[in-house]
C-alpha cells in the first residue's frame, strides 16, 4: 500500500507538468485562432493515429531514449553530462566510418560499428570526467565545450578528407554504408528498425543494473551523498571515469544506431539539427533519472515532435506549439528536482 | 595574407563581438552572484525578436530597443523566479528557457507576421551608424573603429562601467559578497535574494541589448534561431574571462575575431572548422591554468553539477 501511495505521489508532478504544458499549448493554439480540441486531435493522430505514425514516433524516440539513459546514469552518479551531443556525433561518425571502411562480413561490420560508436562516445565523455577527476575542471563546462569541438571535428572530416565525392550532391557527408550492414527494419515499409529493440533492452538492463548490482548501488550512493560514499570506500575518481564512460557510450550508441538504422551515412548536421541530445536531457529530467521512466518520457517527447509535424500538415497551427509545450513541461518539472535537491542538501548538512 | 588581415576583418570583428560581449557581461554578473545562466541564448533570441516586433509596430529604433529590453527582462525575471524563489536547478531552468525562447519566437513569427523562417521588411529602420569625429580621419584606425552602431560603443563603455561598479562601489562589493559566500553575506545583513534578482535583471537588460544589436545592427531582419549558439559562446566567454568584465571583454574579442576570421576564410574556400574550434580549445586550456574561484565553486555547489 505504501509503495502504491509513493508511486502515485511520484507520478503527480510529471502529470501536473504535462497538464500545464498542454494548457500553455492550448493558449498558443487559441492565439493563432485554431480550434484547441481539433488541433490536439490532429496532434494525437500525427503521433499515434495509425500504425505507420506510431512506428515513426518510436523510431524518432530511439536516439532520445539512449541519450536519456546515458544522461540519467551520469545524473544518478551526481554528474551533469551536457556533452551528449558531441558524444553522439563522434559515435555516429566512427560507426559510419567503421561500417564503410572495415573489411569483413556484414555482421562483423555491423557489430564492430556499434562497438566503435560506443567506445568513441565513451572515451570522449570519459575525457571530460578525467579532466574533472584529475584537474578539477568543472564537468558541466568541459562537456559543453567538448560538444563544439566534436561537432566541428566531425564536420571537418566529412567536408574534406573523407567526403563523399561519388554522388553529384555537394553535401558534407560520408559515403553511403553498404546495404548489407544496415540495421534491419522491424516492419516492411516502416521507418522503425531494430535499434528501438536495442534501446528498450538497454533501458531494462540499466534499470536492473542500478537496482540490483553493487556497482549500481555505489553509483547511486555517490550521487546521493558523496561524503558517505567515500566513507564507504567508493573511489570517486574511478567511479566518475566509469560512469562517464558508460554515459557517453549510450550517447555514442544512439548516434551509431541512428546512422546504421536511419541515415545510412554520417551527414553533417543531421544529428544536431533535430536536437536529439537536448531532448534526451529533457526526457531524463522529466523522469527524474529513472531508466524506465526516461524511456517513456523519451517516447512522449518524440510523440510531441512527430505529433507537431502531423498537426502542421493538417491544420494552420505551426509546429512550434510542441516546442512551447516541451519547454513549459520542463520548466515545471524542474521544481520537482528542486524538491529532491533540498532533501539532499539537508542530508549533506546533518 | 595581406588580403586576409585587412581593415574590414577587424571592423567586422568589432561588429560581431558586440552581441557576444553584451550577453557575456550579463552572464558574468549572474555568475558573480552564484547563478550559472545557461539561458543566455534564449534571452538574446527573445531580445532579437522583440526588437524586430518593436521596430515593425513603432518604426522607431529607440522604442524598439526599449521594447527588446523589456521583453528580455521579463524572461530573465522568469529565470530568476524559478531559480531564486522556487530554488529550481539553474541549469535546468536555463535549458528550458532556451527551448521556450526558440519555440515562442518561431511561433510568434508565424502568429504576428505570418511568415516562416525569416522576417524582413524594407520599411524597418536599422541602428544608425555613428562616425566618431576625430578618430574617423585617422587612416587605419578610423576605418576599424568608426562607423559602427551606437550599441557597439555602448558595449565598450559598459565594460568599463561594470568593472568600476563591481570593484569600486559598495553595491558592487555587496554583489560580489553575495556570490562569494551567501551565508556570510546574509549574516552581515546583505539582502542576497534582492541582489540576485538585481543581477538577473541587469543580465536581462544586457541580453536585450545584445539581441537588438543582432537583429537591428548588421542586418535588419529576424531569422528563426538567429542566435545560432552565440549565447553559449557568450557563456564560454564568461568562463574564460573569469567573470571579470575586462577579462570577459578580452575573451569575447578573441571569439569575435575567430568568428570574423572564419567568415573570411570561407571566402577563400579554406577549412573553417579549426578556426571555429580554437576558442573552445583555448577555453579548456585556460581552465587548466585559472583555477576555480570561490564564487564559481559556490555556483557549482548550488547547481550540483560536479561535486
Amino acid at each position: 500500500m505504501d509503495k502504491l501511495v509513493s508511486f502515485i505521489r511520484s507520478m503527480v508532478q510529471p502529470l501536473l507538468a504535462v497538464i500545464v504544458g498542454l494548457a500553455a499549448g492550448a493558449i498558443a493554439i487559441a492565439v493563432v485562432g485554431g480550434s484547441v480540441p481539433e488541433t490536439y486531435a490532429e496532434m494525437w493522430k500525427g503521433a499515434f493515429g495509425s500504425f505507420y505514425f506510431f512506428t515513426n514516433t518510436l523510431s524518432r524516440a530511439t536516439p532520445i531514449i539512449l541519450i536519456g539513459l546515458g544522461v540519467a546514469l551520469a545524473f544518478r552518479a551526481g554528474f551533469f553530462n551536457l556533452g551528449s551531443e558531441g558524444q553522439m556525433v563522434l559515435g555516429a561518425l566512427s560507426a559510419a566510418l567503421t561500417a564503410i571502411y572495415l573489411p569483413g562480413p556484414a555482421w562483423l561490420k555491423l557489430i564492430a560499428a556499434l562497438i566503435a560508436g560506443i567506445i568513441s562516445g565513451g572515451i570522449w565523455s570519459a575525457f571530460a570526467g578525467w579532466l574533472d577527476a584529475k584537474y578539477r575542471m568543472n564537468l558541466l563546462i568541459t562537456t559543453l565545450l567538448l560538444n563544439y569541438i566534436a561537432t566541428l571535428f566531425a564536420g571537418y572530416i566529412v567536408s574534406y578528407p573523407l567526403k563523399d565525392r561519388t554522388g553529384s550532391a555537394a553535401m558534407a557527408q560520408t559515403m553511403m554504408i553498404d546495404k548489407s550492414v544496415w540495421l534491419p527494419k522491424l516492419f516492411k515499409g516502416m521507418s522503425l528498425h531494430y535499434g528501438f529493440i536495442i534501446a528498450a533492452v538497454c533501458a531494462v538492463l540499466l534499470f536492473l543494473f542500478m537496482r540490483y548490482t553493487v556497482k549500481g548501488y555505489e553509483i547511486r550512493m555517490l550521487g546521493g551523498n558523496p561524503l558517505f560514499a567515500s566513507y564507504g570506500g567508493v573511489q570517486r575518481g574511478k567511479m566518475m571515469l566509469l560512469s562517464m564512460f558508460v554515459s557517453g557510450g549510450f550517447a555514442g550508441l544512439a548516434g551509431s544506431i541512428e546512422v546504421l538504422g536511419t541515415q545510412y551515412r554520417y551527414l553533417d548536421g543531421a544529428l544536431t539539427t533535430p536536437g536529439y541530445a537536448w531532448s534526451g536531457i529533457m526526457a531524463t529530467l522529466l523522469a527524474g533519472s529513472h531508466p524506465l521512466g526516461t524511456a517513456i518520457a523519451a517516447i512522449l517527447l518524440a510523440a510531441l515532435q512527430t505529433g507537431g509535424m502531423g498537426m502542421e500538415r493538417n491544420t494552420e497551427v505551426p509546429l512550434e506549439v510542441s516546442n512551447i509545450i516541451q519547454a513549459v513541461l520542463i520548466l515545471f518539472v524542474s521544481a520537482k528536482i528542486t524538491y529532491s535537491f533540498i532533501k539532499r542538501r539537508k542530508a549533506a548538512r546533518s | 595574407m595581406d588580403h586576409l588581415f585587412d581593415v574590414s576583418l577587424f571592423a567586422s570583428t568589432l561588429r560581431l563581438v558586440t552581441p557576444i560581449l553584451l550577453a557575456a557581461l550579463g552572464g558574468a554578473i549572474c555568475a558573480r552572484v552564484g547563478l550559472f545562466n545557461v539561458g543566455l541564448e534564449g534571452l538574446i533570441l527573445i531580445g532579437a525578436f522583440s526588437a524586430i516586433v518593436g521596430n515593425h509596430f513603432t518604426g522607431d529604433v529607440f522604442a524598439s530597443i526599449i521594447f527588446a529590453i523589456l521583453c528580455s527582462v521579463l524572461f530573465s525575471m522568469l529565470f530568476g523566479y524559478m531559480s531564486i524563489h522556487l530554488r529550481a536547478n539553474v541549469i535546468v531552468v536555463g535549458i528550458a528557457l532556451n527551448f521556450l525562447a526558440l519555440g515562442l519566437t518561431t511561433f510568434s513569427l508565424r502568429a504576428i507576421f505570418d511568415v516562416k523562417g525569416a522576417y524582413y521588411n524594407k520599411d524597418m529602420v536599422g541602428l544608425p551608424k555613428w562616425d566618431i569625429p576625430v578618430i574617423k580621419d585617422i587612416p587605419w584606425l578610423g576605418d576599424v573603429i568608426s562607423g559602427h552602431s551606437p550599441l557597439v560603443y555602448l558595449s565598450i563603455l559598459l565594460v568599463i562601467a561594470l568593472h568600476l561598479f563591481l570593484f569600486k562601489t559598495v553595491t558592487g562589493f555587496r554583489l560580489l559578497a553575495a556570490g562569494e559566500n551567501p551565508t556570510a553575506a546574509k549574516s552581515l545583513g546583505i539582502k542576497v535574494t534582492r541582489i540576485q534578482y538585481g543581477a538577473v535583471l541587469m543580465c536581462g537588460v544586457l541580453c536585450g541589448l545584445a539581441g537588438s544589436q543582432l537583429s537591428l545592427g548588421n542586418v535588419t531582419m529576424f531569422t528563426e534561431g538567429m542566435t545560432s549558439g552565440r549565447g553559449f559562446i557568450a557563456l564560454v566567454a564568461t568562463m574564460l574571462g573569469q567573470s571579470n568584465p575586462i577579462g570577459v571583454a578580452a575573451s569575447s574579442l578573441l571569439f569575435g575575431f575567430m568568428d570574423a576570421l572564419s567568415i573570411r576564410l570561407q571566402g577563400f574556400a579554406l577549412p573553417t572548422h579549426f578556426t571555429m574550434m580554437l576558442p573552445y580549445v583555448v577555453t579548456i586550456a585556460a581552465m587548466l591554468f585559472f583555477k576555480d574561484k570561490g564564487y564559481m565553486q559556490e555556483a557549482r555547489k548550488a547547481n550540483e553539477s560536479s561535486r
